[in-house]
């Protein structure tokens, strides 16, 4: 009896997620990294050029200051009302996702006699993901900050301002998300362990199936290959809609981070789009990986039985493209309506400002940026998939 | 004809790798039933999937009449699947998602078979057409991979334990339905098996013990799957 509880413990470890698969999380660090390094730096700016203001005599350094918590304001209306509203529902997405792939593992545990809270806790290294994201995005903007407020001030008219520390930025950009993160994560495996051990073995669990109702007749004529289409996006709804928000995140991020060039000074502009590319490359990767996790099996299984690559990839991996297109499309009209609505009403008082147009060359470069992106990471893994032996993928 | 020439196969890497398959020189006949028997763990089912392409030998030739298969390029390797190989898991490995008829159709597609229906009826599952692999017994879901490898009308049929979770009566039906078929069509069939009667049925018979070819003989007489024991 005593020596079998950490032998125990080993396999448990093994099959569902530990400490040591946190660099598979990377998606994650990275896209929490580059929000709180976008917030850090805007917010903390925006809180101390506040705390200023009365210092403030000579009537440029009045417009001035009006003017940099006006952009300030947009920036940080952008980053709030964009990037982290996308991160965290992107984020909440990859999680729901990896526990319900990992449906079967769940129900060996439990079958195995885990307690649902001995399991579910393992889920917290989400939470260590997000922590080594923000952490490292919180400082490096602390390091970034000095540089920062000298080129927001770069003409001198405002008083000389030191970076402050906000220990209330530092929770709410650090503690907040890991902890949310951890609860979400924890939580939402241990209200799934609640299903029947059969039903999570059976993996039928996140396969919605759909019985036709009087539609037989026009289905028995579909081609297998056009079938598989239908019947692949349609029993996982919520994978089509993941592949959606992302490139609605993916245009919205890109196309607003190449707009604000003409909003903001052009000393970070640089700096904001290659944030905004990231994060959406990040986005679209973290989407189309779970496609692929989903759809190997089917993959590998066509394989065998002969179908080519081209056929694999366009019946299963290339159903979610026309969502994507609808994603990005939404994302386009979004990112300019929030982008006009904040610059009109902040910019209301405002005489020289300029007027907000669409940005018909961000749209180009986004478009592009984006197709290529899909391709290529779809290709990817279907190389990747082509190379593992069958055995090995069905039994993961 | 099937030409299998030393072939050697390894798993792992550094001090855990080990030597699943130990020179196996072998030869299939066209339209010959081919057992390969062996205790578990002897490496029949790494045999089967080296023979059929799916797995990559370390080193030696399979040649498929004169075609050497290690050598073909992945899109020649999909061509042969296509056309000429039909395969059986042990595990079954159905499209979870795909009700019974669809899997099934998942076979018959490639062959543009319009009857799939009748093998579907044969292995006695035409009233689940409806049903998912996950509303299956364990024994439906094997005959619905067996009706999806004989849908695709295959030349060359490998079976990895057909009937290891069938009870006897529906083992020997479904048997003697693939050799029914066999003997309609023609197809060459290399089956691995633990049980030893079923060796009876065949016209060759492979064993194997801890990666090396053991035995093979022949049988004079193949016997039908009612007559033999179980
Ligand atoms: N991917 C792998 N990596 C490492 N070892 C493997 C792998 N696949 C199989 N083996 C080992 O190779 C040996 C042969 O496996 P194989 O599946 O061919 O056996 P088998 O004869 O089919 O057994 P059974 O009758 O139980 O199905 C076994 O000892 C197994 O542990
Ligand atoms: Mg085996």
């Amino acid at each position: 009896m005593k020596f079998e509880k950490p032998l125990m413990r080993l396999d448990g470890e093994k099959m569902l997620i530990g400490i040591k698969d946190i660099a598979k999380l990377f998606a994650i660090s990275i896209v929490t990294c580059c929000a709180a390094f976008v917030c850090a730096l805007f917010l903390n700016y925006n809180i101390d050029i506040v705390g200023i203001k009365d210092k403030i005599t000579n009537p440029q350094g009045i417009i001035m200051y009006n003017a940099q918590v006006a952009s300030g304001k947009v920036v940080a209306g952008v980053s709030g009302g964009c990037l982290v509203v996308t991160t965290v529902v992107l984020l909440i997405f990859y999680v729901k996702n990896y526990i319900d792939s990992h449906g079967k593992e769940l129900g060996i545990l439990k079958a195995l006699g885990y307690s649902e809270i001995n399991i579910a806790r393992r889920f917290w290294v989400f939470g260590i993901s997000v922590l080594i994201g923000t952490v490292i995005g919180y400082a490096a903007a602390a390091v970034y900050m000095p540089t920062f407020y000298d080129i927001q001030n770069d003409m001198e008219l405002l008083p000389e301002m030191q970076p402050e520390f906000h220990s209330f930025l530092t929770f709410s950009l650090i503690a907040f998300p890991t902890v949310f993160f951890m609860l979400l994560s924890v939580l939402y495996a241990f209200f799934k362990m609640k299903h029947p051990v059969l039903g999570l073995l059976r993996e039928s669990q996140n396969i919605k199936i759909r019985k036709s109702k009087g539609k037989k007749n026009d289905e028995k004529d579909m081609p297998f290959l056009t079938d598989l289409k239908k019947n692949t996006i349609r029993s996982r709804k919520i994978l089509v809609f993941f592949v959606g928000f992302s490139a609605f995140c993916f245009s919205s991020m890109t196309q607003m981070s190449m707009s604000m060039k003409e909003l903001s000074s052009e000393s970070f502009s640089f700096m904001m789009i290659s944030i905004g590319l990231i994060l959406a490359f990040m986005t679209l990767l973290m989407s189309l990986s779970s496609v692929v996790k989903s759809n190997t099996k089917t993959i590998a299984m066509m394989k065998v039985f002969g179908y080519s690559q081209k056929e694999c990839s366009s019946s299963v991996l290339y159903g979610y493209r026309p969502v994507s297109y609808v994603g990005f499309a939404v994302g386009t009209v979004y990112q300019y309506m929030l982008l006009k609505i904040v610059v009109d009403v902040i910019f209301a008082d405002f005489e020289n400002m300029p007027e907000f147009h669409f940005n018909f060359k961000a749209l180009g470069i986004s478009l592009i940026a984006f197709l290529a992106a899909y391709e290529i990471i779809i290709y990817c893994y279907s190389r990747k998939i082509s190379r593992q032996s069958v055995k090995s993928i069905m039994l993961e | 004809m099937i030409e299998a020439k030393e072939i050697n196969k390894f798993y792992g890497k550094g001090e855990s790798r080990f030597q699943v398959l130990k020179n196996i020189t072998l030869t299939i006949r066209d339209g010959d039933f081919t057992v390969i028997l062996g205790a578990s763990g002897s490496g029949k089912s790494t045999l089967l999937n080296t023979l059929s392409s799916l797995e990559h030998p370390d080193s030696g030739n399979i040649f498929y009449d004169k075609t050497d298969i290690t050598k073909l390029s992945e899109s020649d390797l999909t061509k042969l699947r296509r056309d000429d190989i039909g395969f059986i898991f042990q595990q079954y490995y159905l499209l979870p998602n795909m009700n019974v008829d669809k899997n099934v159709k998942m076979g018959a597609a490639l062959a543009k078979n319009k009857d799939y229906r009748t093998i579907i009826d044969a292995v006695g599952l035409s009233g689940k057409l409806r049903k998912y692999p996950g509303e299956l017994s364990g024994g439906e879901q094997q005959r619905v991979s067996v009706a999806r490898a004989l849908a695709k009308n295959p030349k060359v049929l490998f079976l990895d334990e057909p009937t290891g979770a069938l009870d006897e009566e529906t083992g020997r039906q479904v048997l003697d339905y693939i050799c029914t078929l066999q003997k309609k069509y023609g197809f060459t069939i290399v089956m691995v098996t633990h049980n030893v009667n079923i060796a009876e049925m065949a016209d060759t018979v492979i064993k194997m013990n801890s990666g090396k070819i053991s035995e093979i003989y022949s049988n004079e007489i193949r016997k039908t799957a009612y007559e033999i024991g179980w």
